[in-house]
């Protein structure tokens, strides 16, 4: 008797110390003055839900994806990128040359079913998701140039990180999402991988789903519907900027509509929220039905780039063919490339207006990597002529194609993927005004996966002269692809020989700053050597970036809460859901 | 009887064997695997995705793949889905329960309308009323389904818009299906299905209608109807009992392909009014080369056409006295 109360005592000290944290006021643009509460946002996604398990789900939206919102050790500050201690207690103490983080983490934490947030929760989730048998997707967060990082727990609440080199993503690989080791870790230890995976199917009653963060699993429709509701812990450590509890909402609800149409219907309908517009004739609709009274909603058009790209790439491996492998090697054909690359025409063409010109393999959303020193080469047909003519295609045929002195004639095949409708009509842009200046393209779209096969292939004679797909992902605090960039990686896509070497000295440049700017924690610092890699990388031009879409934001009138314009990107959305509130 | 029954299933195992085989192969003829997509994600490294190969059985070779997989399904393990990472089953089945609901209302309301009509237009030949069902039908069945139900789709939001009146758009309840009485949700659902079952089966409804005509017309010919009518039975007598039972025969004849049809869904239906049903499943699976999920559907729906068949050649017996099954 005497240790419960000593326990209860000590509990209730323990939450009435703990600090909570504080949602700054900046992060809305509407403040809940009225103290609305309560009420659901009504979400869709494309696709079904597929797992409730987070070790074994691989979707781009997902139930344990939803309720990892609001954990983490860290978080991204919309307003300047930075990342700010969250379920951590304060800024991590750095040592050992900037490889060892020692963290506490904030007390008063609890899961949805009440338990405790401990150490051993970041422990358990980091061994399940480090076990290859788990098959999980975050497998290889936890590993730094194949080296792995260790974590390691020094008492309940306090956490040591060891990376294998200074990594400006640190924070991030820490603030991954602890699940409680009260279920997985009890699974793991008795029935190790396989009864991890068994855990959590969509057919496990929602009541037995925990949470640490915002939202816990309330039901579960297949292929329908499926409802989250609040965690109600999880407001004791999460408060606004006046010391409520967050989040204001109770429910956060996705239907399934596998057609866009019908999510578009369903939206107009006031049945869901928000929608995701993809063209010019959703915009449309969306404003006809705001402006004939039928439906009220925000609709805020073109609001930043999307994070993602299109591109071509040009084989340098193709020992078969010297002519055509020397071609693609001579940067001077590449940048001609670039400026046959009509991207004003791809935008207004393919994307409706929608859309914004790409010159570098940073999307132009993350801005404060993109540097005025890097080269762009724009559209000009003239200049293209003339680096094509120093290449020694000065003549042309009968046809109107180039030749060489040995009247052999310019073109290459180029192809995207069959079905995507914006890349098959990037890519006739793209050869009408190759045609133009005398280059045959032989443009064809083919099989997704023989173009994914032709893509990752390695060796001297790798099966493609050239194709147009796109990537999208990626953070705004390193924004270069670790898989992409530096040489022998699987996307480094135009040159990929069996020993994965390094052709060229700007390769081995770009390589050489990748892997420094990712061990550099100092922001500045980082940003002057995203600069040099940007420009080393323009200047080479081994990929032709063309064009991204658009992101546009609109939502019902009934919600409040969210950003500020210039904080809305696609990067961070349109909304802080623990700030959005029900009017 | 018994017989009967025993033969079929027993032809049925080569049929089943040799389906199987075509199913698994085809399927992995196509180029690329469920990690494909993978390769493209610049945050999934070679090493991951050749770990998650080998934990899917994907490294090995196709007819080791198989053989196992046949193992599994005689003990009536279909495998796991890759995408679900759950029994194939577990994943179909509230699907195809979906799907069935909506199915069986499409097939009542399908034979309601296509057997009056089909009798009628045969029976009042080339009257007016005849050809503008006729017309009506043919446009009906020129359009594809699914693009007539984005027409009601977007007919439905402007009655929404115009008449503020509460008609499902897409989906199968209601946001507030928990808190209805059994009788409400019973009528929350029909509510939600009626829209698409009914597009569906007018659309299909045409078909159905000529071949009952034409049956009509070719036995209300015959000698026997002649005759029938000749010793003076009822005009009525002579159209349902004597001409519609001899008429419908091939119909009947053709019921057993309704049953793999009936968990097979309603098509595109479902995926543009959000049902979820079988189909929009289906279709992600192709895409994402979900193999277990697609060959352990197929095998199911080869089956229910075996028994299907069965039945409807039991069927024939009791409405054709002409045909015995044993």
């Amino acid at each position: 008797m005497k240790r419960a109360m000593f326990v209860a005592l000590a509990m209730t000290l323990g939450s009435a110390v703990a600090a909570p944290f504080v949602y700054p006021a900046a992060w809305t643009a509407e403040q809940n003055t009225a103290n609305k509460r309560g009420g659901e946002f009504r979400n869709y996604t494309i696709s079904d839900f597929k797992s409730i398990n987070p070790f074994t789900d691989a979707e781009a939206t997902s139930i344990p994806g939803t309720m990892e919102a609001g954990a983490g050790l860290f978080i991204q500050d919309p307003r300047n990128d930075e990342l700010i201690p969250y379920m951590a207690d304060g800024a991590p103490t750095v040592s050992n040359g900037g490889r060892r983080f020692v963290v506490k983490i904030r007390p008063g934490m609890k899961f949805s079913d009440g338990q405790p947030i401990t150490a051993d929760d970041w422990i358990t989730t980091y061994r399940i998701h480090t076990d290859d048998k788990v098959g999980s997707n975050s497998y290889d967060n936890f590993f730094l140039n194949k080296k792995p990082i260790t974590v390691k727990k020094i008492d309940n609440s306090t956490l040591q990180f060891d990376f294998p080199q200074q990594s400006a993503k640190a924070l991030v690989l820490m603030s991954y999402t602890p699940w409680p080791d009260h279920i997985f870790g009890a699974a793991y230890r008795s029935g190790g991988a396989e009864a991890v995976k068994k855990l959590w199917t969509l057919g496990t009653p929602a009541n037995q789903v925990v949470s640490p963060g915002m939202w816990t699993l309330e039901s579960y429709q297949a292929g329908e519907r499926t409802v989250l509701k609040k965690n109600p812990y999880w407001g004791e450590w999460n408060k606004d900027s006046r010391g409520q509890a967050l989040p204001y909402l109770d429910r956060y609800s996705y239907r399934v509509t596998t057609d866009l149409n019908a999510a578009l219907a369903a939206y107009l309908a006031g049945q869901i929220d928000t929608f995701g517009p993809r063209n010019a004739d959703d915009l449309a609709q969306i404003k006809r039905a705001i402006d004939g009274g039928n439906l009220k909603a925000t609709l805020t058009p073109n609001v930043s780039p999307q994070a993602q790209s299109q591109w071509i790439t040009f084989n340098w491996n193709k020992a078969s063919d010297p002519d055509k492998q020397r071609l693609f090697r001579d940067v001077r054909f590449r940048r001609a490339m670039s400026h046959i690359a009509n991207r004003q025409a791809m935008v207004q063409l393919a994307l409706g207006g929608l859309g914004s010109e790409n010159y570098y393999s940073v999307y132009p959303i993350f801005k404060n990597y993109i540097s005025d020193a890097a080269p762009k080469y724009r559209y000009d047909l003239a200049q293209a002529t003339r680096l094509l003519s120093q290449i020694g295609y000065t003549k042309k045929n009968a046809q109107g194609y180039l030749v060489n002195g040995a009247g052999k004639v310019l073109e290459f095949n180029l192809a995207t993927n069959a079905g995507n409708t914006v890349r098959e009509q990037l890519g006739r842009i793209f050869a009408d005004e190759a045609r133009k200046v005398g280059v045959k393209v032989n443009f064809t779209p083919i099989d997704f996966n023989n173009l994914v096969g032709q893509l990752t292939a390695k060796g001297e004679n790798r099966p493609f002269d050239a194709i147009l797909l796109g990537l999208s992902g990626g953070d705004n605090i390193w924004p270069f692809g670790q898989n992409v960039t530096p040489c022998g990686t699987n996307l480094h896509s135009y040159n990929n020989p069996t020993s994965g070497a390094c052709l060229t000295p700007q390769e081995s440049l770009m390589t050489k700053l990748y892997y420094q700017g990712d061990a550099t924690l100092n922001v500045a610092q980082r940003r002057a050597i995203g600069a040099q890699l940007l420009k080393a990388e323009a200047e080479l031009q081994p990929v032709v970036y063309l064009v991204g879409g658009n992101y546009h934001v609109t939502y019902n009138e009934r919600l409040g809460g969210e950003y500020s314009r210039e904080m809305m990107d696609a990067y961070y959305g349109a909304r802080n859901i623990a700030l959005t509130f029900i009017k | 009887m018994i017989p009967f029954l025993l033969r079929r299933a027993l032809q049925a195992i080569p049929t089943l064997l040799l389906a199987s085989l075509l199913i698994f192969f085809v399927i992995s003829l196509a180029p690329g695997d469920f990690l494909t997509p993978a390769k493209l994600n610049p945050n999934i490294s070679p090493e991951q995705i050749a770990n998650l190969e080998r934990s899917f059985g994907l490294d090995r070779p196709v007819w080791q793949q198989y053989l196992l997989w046949l193992g599994n399904m005689l003990r009536g393990d279909f495998g796991l889905s890759f995408q679900y990472q759950q029994p194939v089953l577990g994943v179909i089945w509230p699907r195809i329960v979906n799907s069935l609901w909506l199915v069986l209302l499409i097939l009542v309301i399908f034979y309601a309308v296509s057997i009056p009509l089909g009798v009628f237009g045969a029976v009042r030949q080339n009257s007016l009323g005849d050809k503008s069902v006729n017309v009506v039908l043919y446009f009906l069945l020129g359009f594809p389904s699914f693009f007539i139900a984005l027409i009601a789709l977007y007919f439905i939001v402007q009655a929404r818009f115009a008449t503020g009146l509460d008609i499902p758009i897409g989906g199968m309840r209601s946001e507030n299906f928990a808190e209805l009485s059994p009788f409400r949700q019973a009528l929350d659902v029909a509510k939600h299905l009626i829209v698409p079952a009914l597009i569906l089966a007018i659309t299909d409804a045409a078909g159905l209608t000529r071949v009952i005509r034409g049956q009509m017309l070719e036995v209300m010919r015959s000698d026997y109807i002649r005759t029938a009518r000749a010793k003076g039975v009822s005009e009525r007598t002579a159209i349902w009992k004597h001409t519609f039972r001899n008429a419908i025969l091939p119909i009947v004849a053709g019921i057993g392909g309704t049953l793999p049809g009936l968990i097979g869904g309603a098509g595109f239906i479902e995926v543009v009014f959000a049902y979820p049903g079988i189909t929009p499943m289906l279709l992600n699976a192709i895409n994402t080369q979900d193999l277990y999920l697609i060959a352990g559907f197929t095998m199911i729906t080869t089956v229910l056409l075996i028994i299907g068949n069965a039945i409807s050649d039991i069927l024939l017996a009791v409405v054709d006295p002409r045909v015995s099954v044993s």
